[in-house]
């Protein structure tokens, strides 16, 4: 029970600071994506039948407060815990390394998502011209981010499992 | 009488030096104010040693003084540096107020200038997403604010609301890639639609080759869907491109308000209501 009141806590703190602090103090391509981070935590370390849901979640809220379009991260980030909570079983996931890497390609993977839903789905022509020249700093920083916090205990990894 | 003498030795000797003493009290008695070799003498000796005592002492009074002082100047240079803060912040705070008051004064000779009546609004978030550009605003429904008013600051168009809750908004703006304004070029009436183009730019598509644009162009709303009143600035003409083929030239336009620096802003009631 508490392990997951810890992670519940996570999440919450990853989510108020992506709201409040991170728009305000860092500039657009550099700021962290803490929600996407703690999605590949979820899929590769907590493959829990709720964690789904939280993936499902954590997408809909940054939906609430990013952009205009409601489920366009929320479906992303669900695809990217689909993925990896599958993968999770074949690949040593207490490898820091490969969380870092892992991040790296979510983010690109999910950018590569949303780009695709958004010229599908919406008007918003010339998108790949802001999304593009982002997605590279934005992976590396979310890389960086997670190479610190999985640097730190994070709570009950093993009983997870 | 030898007898005697030595009876009476113990008086007779005390009495002697009572004798000698006030003998010399006084003789000295005459020359009371000058001193005797004695005297001299002892002066002498002493006056060395009470230089020294007296230095001794006035430096240990020195040092106590010091110290007491270095104790008062400690306070000091707390309640000083605890004043110096309280200062500092209300220089802060007053410069704060006053570009509070030039912003507030562009916003209300602005709203002078509307025939509409409007609300104003303050920033109170950001998009967290590099892709999407909007704003999270301090005013919502419970304020009468509804989804498509137009969003107005003292430089010209900002954008419009597009998720009004009871007590916020978000405002789409001008530059995010979904937002789209019928405008016109101010000097050759040249219409076409601007759209955002992400970061901090826009471009204005639809407007056909023959149309007379160029840069340093004034771009204005044409008032066409009803979102937006005829005649607010947006942007200015930076770039015009005419291609070969085709039918439309490519025109890029630099916003007039500040989109980075936003901070109040005026909601349009008219345009909605209508």
């Amino acid at each position: 029970m508490m392990r997951y009141l810890k992670v519940t806590g996570w999440l919450l703190a990853a989510v108020l600071l992506q709201m409040t602090l991170l728009p305000r103090y860092l500039l657009d391509p550099f700021q962290p994506n803490l929600i996407l981070i703690l999605v590949v935590y979820l899929g590769l370390k907590l493959p829990h039948r709720f964690a789904g849901f939280a993936a499902f979640c954590l997408g809909v809220l940054q939906d609430s407060f990013s952009g205009i379009y409601l489920g366009l991260h929320a479906f992303s980030y669900l695809c990217i815990y689909t993925l990896l909570s599958e993968l999770a079983d074949r690949l040593y996931t207490d490898n820091r390394a490969l969380f870092v890497l892992v991040v790296f390609l979510a983010t690109l993977m999910g950018a590569l998502l949303n780009l695709v839903m958004l010229l599908i789905f919406s008007v918003s022509n010339g998108v790949y011209a802001s999304l593009l020249p982002a997605l590279i700093p934005q992976a590396l920083v979310n890389a960086l981010i997670a190479s610190l916090v999985f640097s730190f205990p994070l709570p009950a990894v093993e009983e997870a499992r | 009488m030898i007898k005697l003498l030595i009876r009476h030795k113990r008086f007779l000797i005390t009495a002697v030096f009572l004798l000698t003493v006030f003998l010399t009290y006084a003789i000295n008695l005459r020359n009371k104010e000058h001193a005797n070799p004695l005297e001299r003498g002892v002066m002498s000796v002493t006056a060395p040693i009470a230089g020294g005592g007296a230095a001794v002492t006035g430096m240990l009074g020195d040092l106590w003084s010091d110290y007491v002082d270095l104790l008062e100047v400690r306070r000091e240079n707390v309640a000083l540096r605890k004043s110096v803060q309280r200062l500092n912040e209300r220089v802060v705070a007053g410069n704060e107020a006053m570009m509070a008051n030039a912003r507030l004064k562009a916003l209300l000779d602005l709203k002078g200038t509307l025939n509409a009546a409007s609300l104003a609004v303050s920033v109170i978030g950001e998009d967290s997403s590099a892709w999407f550009k909007t704003l999270v605003v301090d005013r919502g429904s419970a304020d009468g604010l509804l989804e498509g008013m137009p969003v107005l600051a003292a430089g010209g168009v900002v954008g419009r609301l597009v998720k009004v809750a009871p007590h916020s908004s978000r405002v789409l703006l001008l530059t995010d890639h979904a937002s789209a304004i019928a405008a016109v070029v101010q000097r050759s009436r040249a219409r076409g639609v601007v759209r955002g183009a992400g970061g901090g730019r826009c471009s204005m598509e639809f407007t056909v080759k023959d149309d007379d644009v160029k840069v340093g162009d004034a771009v204005v709303s044409s008032g066409i869907g009803g979102v937006f009143p005829k005649g607010l600035p947006i942007g200015e003409v930076t770039m015009v491109k005419k291609g070969e083929y085709g039918v439309f030239q490519t025109i890029e336009v630099r916003p007039t308000v500040n989109i980075a620096n936003l901070e109040e802003m005026l909601v349009l009631f008219r345009q909605a209501d209508e």
